[in-house]
């Protein structure tokens, strides 16, 4: 992997968590407010939620590369 | 009657407006792939300072005020990655010819000394 397709893995990554934290927040803010009585949790709740799917397409991303693809083949019985 | 219709219609209009901010969410894809993620957030930063901008202009019109001039921010011309290259390959050169450049003087020292003791 170049460096810099590497920066730009890395700018994508940056990206995907701040649009995917942000979304979470501003969820649990809408089911906070609405159906949970301002409570705190659905707030940690979503930005946990988004913090960890930005984890995830990051780690994919990066494996991306090195991931082998393979499909099984049944055999044919002759 | 009354209160069990407007619980009704509480409940509704927070159903809505959660269901209308879930289905903003799957429509725009925010919680999909990175790269459209990417595209979302390029998109709002093309859209929003015009926006913000606007809005003050009308604020400042409906109400009268004046919103002072801002001076520009300075630009930083300052490329860290490059510098932080550079400054590791000087590290690592000047590591690399220490213990021949350490003999060296070492030696011009000792030579020196040797000089000034005859």
């Amino acid at each position: 992997m170049s460096e810099s397709e590497l920066g730009r893995k890395w700018d994508r990554c940056m990206a995907d968590a701040v649009v995917k934290i942000g979304t979470g927040f501003g969820l649990g803010l809408v089911f906070s407010l609405t159906f949970f009585k301002r409570r705190m949790w659905p707030l940690a709740f979503g930005s946990g939620m988004g913090l960890g799917m930005a984890y995830s397409n990051c780690q994919h991303d990066f494996q991306a590369p090195y991931l082998l693809h393979g499909k099984y083949v049944k055999e044919q019985e002759q | 009657m009354v209160p069990r219709v407007w619980s009704l219609m509480r409940f509704l209009i927070k159903g809505s407006v959660a269901g209308g901010a879930v289905y903003l969410v799957y429509d725009q894809e925010l919680l999909g792939p990175s790269d459209k993620s990417q595209a979302v957030l390029q998109r709002a930063e093309e859209v929003v300072p015009p926006a913000m901008y606007q809005l003050s202009q009308y604020v400042c019109e409906q109400t009268g005020l004046k919103m002072p001039q801002l001076p520009a921010p300075p630009k930083l011309n300052f490329h860290f990655r490059d510098t932080w290259n550079s400054g590791i390959l000087t590290v690592m050169s000047a590591l690399s010819v220490a213990p021949s450049k350490a003999r060296e003087y070492s030696r011009d020292g000792w030579e020196y000394l040797k000089e000034r003791i005859k």
